[in-house]
């Protein structure tokens, strides 16, 4: 029994990385960009934009939950793909919960960078393009803080991963909805050994992850 | 001898003050022009308009013949030709190398003809031992002359500096100086602008200056006129030292 | 030089997630088939289904997927077609889910019981009632009067539904705040275990479902807490399949679906059934139509374990034991206490 036991919980980690990994990267690579554009340009209504990217930052995940559940559902718009209670539908719920963390806390990064810095790159002949890219190498450490951000959001995601992977045991259990099986029934000690688990797990990511941010861009 | 940069009748204005009155100037290719005047006057901003960073209210801006304006999408490319350097060394968050070569990079120069270029660069900066260091670990001195060789490594036609000695030790200011006058006597075609406010400076190395004065030009002369025969008062004033700055 | 750099870690990064992926998957069996099924909270937590299935996925050579929410849930994802078939137990609201045309075939297979649990004083003297309807009435006399306090699902959920029906039987009606206050009757719109674990807290009764009070007894959370009433025919917790319509949802998996049904109202299944214990009980009684009781299973099945938690934990261990006794000796299948 501890041996099967054991054997569901490396499946089940494996899937947590999965499933925080990929939304992490997807909303990074979505977030990241965006905040650097929102956060370099002037445009009309770039206040406004940027208010409601931070207003997201509380947006509640059972309600990502519950939006993916109802596009994907089958009498859903896209129900015909058949994504719901598949580890993808739980991956783009947590996505759109990263999204605005990683493009919230791009566009403060990049605004960080000094502004002789972007004059500097621009009197050396850069297209807007290029001076956007230097800009962001050089706001790095805030980059990766983005990413991070984002991975703990995902990590630690019940709600929403509940509602839209259905917690079928083999399939869509994570760290974390099982952590809340297993507390609904009565099972504390083992629940608490799981948040160990996975409080070990997300340790490696955020060293690795840490590592990069420290790594010099020379 | 045909004009490198050609101002006219610059004006700008931020908010309820006017930087900047009509200004007009001209500087010829080979020629090391001074811009001098109190802090105040309008020098750093009349050179920001030279390089394209700011629009003017009205007037032109005409390089090597050319009218170009700062908010068309190819104003990146008169940017190209025109290195600044500023009185603050401003280096990326990178190798000695990697500062050198990044004008390079964006101009999508070939890897064989970058190395080549920054390795030349850095046994004229005395920093081959240094090259993978971080940019931001040299001296003040240093980081200096590192900017004068990133913001010339690709050759521009015209050189625009403000106050670029203006916090360095005068070893350095000396050495500094001197990479100037070598960038300017190497290629016939080339101009420079120098804003200061130093008048040992502007004697060292102008051919000719303009004295500027709350937004507008006072007086352009060569600098034999300009220092021991002004015509206006408050140049006289200036040269010797009276005009508070 | 820094390019390079980047693309070292980038690939890393993408070879760990395309292992974690790879690895996750093929540590699940992917069967060729696959029945989804929606059922209760509480009936995935009795461990039945981990219990019966894999008898069902060898046999039929398929994978079911059990996704266990609330009553109300679950038959909102049958009405989406989300799910291939339900399995629930609330009456009153499965009948409206096939009116509707959401559900077709719905067919009652076992049943298990509720149970009125109390504090160890049992200040409403619910011990004394001689039906589920008394009972409440006394908590509903005790606790208006400040003597006695009640823990209420306040959920979508068959439970609820049941604790309900018995309200409205007495003639109450639960939402009057004046008479249900909060003084007494508590509506914190939570799962069974936690609902118990509060009455735990609070010296509350409750309605709880039996496997859910066994399994928090099995973890020595709730050493004050008793079943005070149980047996009542209004009690009875009855347990259906529904099959979703395959008509409005095409890519149902109808004939596997069947299959299930078939096999669960078989004599096979409903044997299987019978044949659960847990917490030293037997938990679901099988009922479905033309299921012959011939060869019901008499005797205990001691697991030991149990036995020894009840012993150490309970406040009335005589009672248990009894009640344990009484199970034992009494033909499977059969009605209890005078229902």
């Amino acid at each position: 029994m501890a041996l099967e036991v054991s054997y569901d919980v490396i499946q089940v980690t494996l899937l947590s990385l999965y499933v925080s990994g990929c939304a992490t990267i997807l909303g990074s690579a979505i977030g990241i960009p965006l905040g650097a554009l929102i956060g370099l340009k002037e445009f009309g209504g770039k206040g406004l934009l940027k208010t409601i990217t931070y207003t997201m930052y509380g947006f509640p995940p059972v309600v990502s939950g519950l939006a993916i559940y109802y596009l994907f559902s089958r009498a859903g718009p896209l129900g015909s793909f058949g994504i719901l209670f598949t580890p993808t539908a739980m991956i783009l719920a947590e996505t759109l919960l990263v999204i605005p963390l990683t493009t919230g806390i791009t566009i403060a990064s990049v605004a960080e960078v000094d502004r002789s810095v972007k004059e500097t790159v621009k009197s050396l002949g850069t297209t807007p393009r290029q001076s956007v890219l230097t800009v962001m190498r050089e706001a790095w450490v805030g980059l990766v803080m983005a990413a991070m951000i984002g991975f703990g959001r995902c990590i630690a995601e019940v709600g929403a991963a509940y509602m839209v992977g259905g917690n079928i045991k083999g399939e869509t259990r994570v760290l974390t909805t099982v952590i809340m099986l297993e507390t609904r029934q009565g099972h504390f000690d083992y629940a608490l050994g799981l948040g160990l688990v996975l409080i070990v797990v997300a340790m490696a990511v955020f060293f690795f992850l840490r590592l990069l941010q420290e790594k010099e861009l020379l | 001898m045909s004009n490198a940069i050609a101002l006219k009748e610059i004006t700008k204005r931020y908010k309820d003050v006017t930087a900047l009155r009509s200004v007009s100037l001209t500087a010829s290719k080979g020629e090391v022009f001074g811009l001098l005047g109190p802090s105040g006057s309008g020098k750093s901003t009349l050179l920001r308009i030279i390089d394209l960073l700011e629009t003017p209210d009205s007037g032109e801006v005409q390089i090597n013949g050319e009218t170009v304006h700062s908010d068309s999408k190819d104003a990146f490319q008169t940017r190209r030709r025109i290195g600044m350097i500023l009185q603050k060394p401003m280096v990326l968050n990178r190798s000695v190398e990697n500062n050198l070569a990044y004008a390079l990079l964006i101009r999508g120069w070939s890897e064989e003809e970058i190395h080549k270029r920054v390795d030349r660069e850095l046994k004229r900066l005395g920093l081959e031992e240094r090259r993978m260091k971080n940019a931001r670990t040299l001296s003040g001195g240093e980081m200096q002359r590192l900017c004068f060789a990133r913001s010339t490594i690709f050759d521009p036609a015209l050189l625009i500096l403000d106050e670029f000695t203006a916090n360095l030790d005068p070893a350095n200011v000396a050495l500094l100086e001197d990479m100037v006058r070598g960038y300017a006597s190497e290629n016939e075609d080339r101009a420079v602008i120098v804003v200061t406010h130093n008048l040992f400076q502007a004697k060292r190395m102008c051919h000719r200056m303009a004295l500027m004065w709350d937004g507008e030009i006072v007086e352009v002369a060569d600098k034999k006129r300009f220092f021991e025969a002004p015509e206006d008062e408050r140049t006289a004033a200036f040269v010797s030292g009276e005009l508070v700055y | 030089m820094k390019q390079s750099q980047m693309v070292v870690v980038a690939v890393a990064v993408v070879a760990i997630l395309a292992v974690s992926a790879a690895a996750a998957f093929v540590l699940t069996n992917e069967e060729p088939k696959k029945l989804r099924m929606a059922t209760t909270t509480s009936t995935q937590d009795s461990g039945l289904l981990d219990y019966i299935l894999p008898t069902f996925e060898s046999k039929y050579n398929c994978k079911v997927d059990v996704i266990a929410v609330g009553s109300g849930q679950a038959l909102e994802m049958g009405k989406r077609g989300d799910v291939d078939v339900l399995m629930v137990h609330s009456p009153a609201a499965e009948q409206i889910f096939v009116d509707g045309g959401h559900g077709t075939n719905r067919t009652q297979i076992m049943y298990n019981w509720f149970v009125i649990v109390g504090p160890d004083n049992d200040p409403a003297g619910t011990r004394n009632a001689t039906s589920a309807k008394d009972a409440f009435q006394r908590i509903y006399d005790n606790g208006t009067a400040g003597h006695a306090k009640f823990v209420s699902r306040s959920d979508g959920s068959g439970t609820y539904a049941k604790e309900l029906s018995i309200w409205s039987s007495i003639g109450y009606n639960n939402t009057t705040v004046a008479a249900f206050s909060n003084d007494w009757y508590k509506q914190p719109g939570r799962g069974m275990g936690e609902v118990l674990d509060m009455c735990e807290d609070m010296n509350a009764y409750t309605l709880s479902d039996d496997a859910t009070y066994y399994s928090r007894v099995d973890v020595a959370l709730i050493p004050h807490l008793n079943i005070t009433k149980q047996g009542d025919s209004a009690l009875k917790n009855q347990y259906s399949v529904i099959l979703v319509n395959s008509t409005t949802w095409h890519h149902i998996n109808k004939t596997l679906a069947k299959d299930f049904l078939d096999w669960i109202s078989s004599n096979a299944g409903q044997d299987l059934i019978k044949s659960y214990v847990k917490y030293g009980h037997q938990l679901f009684t099988p009922n479905a139509p033309g299921y012959a009781s011939a060869t019901a299973i008499t005797g205990f099945v001691d697991i030991g374990r149990f036995e020894d938690v009840t012993a150490g934990t309970s406040g009335v261990p005589d009672a248990k034991l009894m009640a344990k006794d009484m199970r034992a000796v009494a033909p499977r299948g059969e009605a209890m206490d005078g229902a």
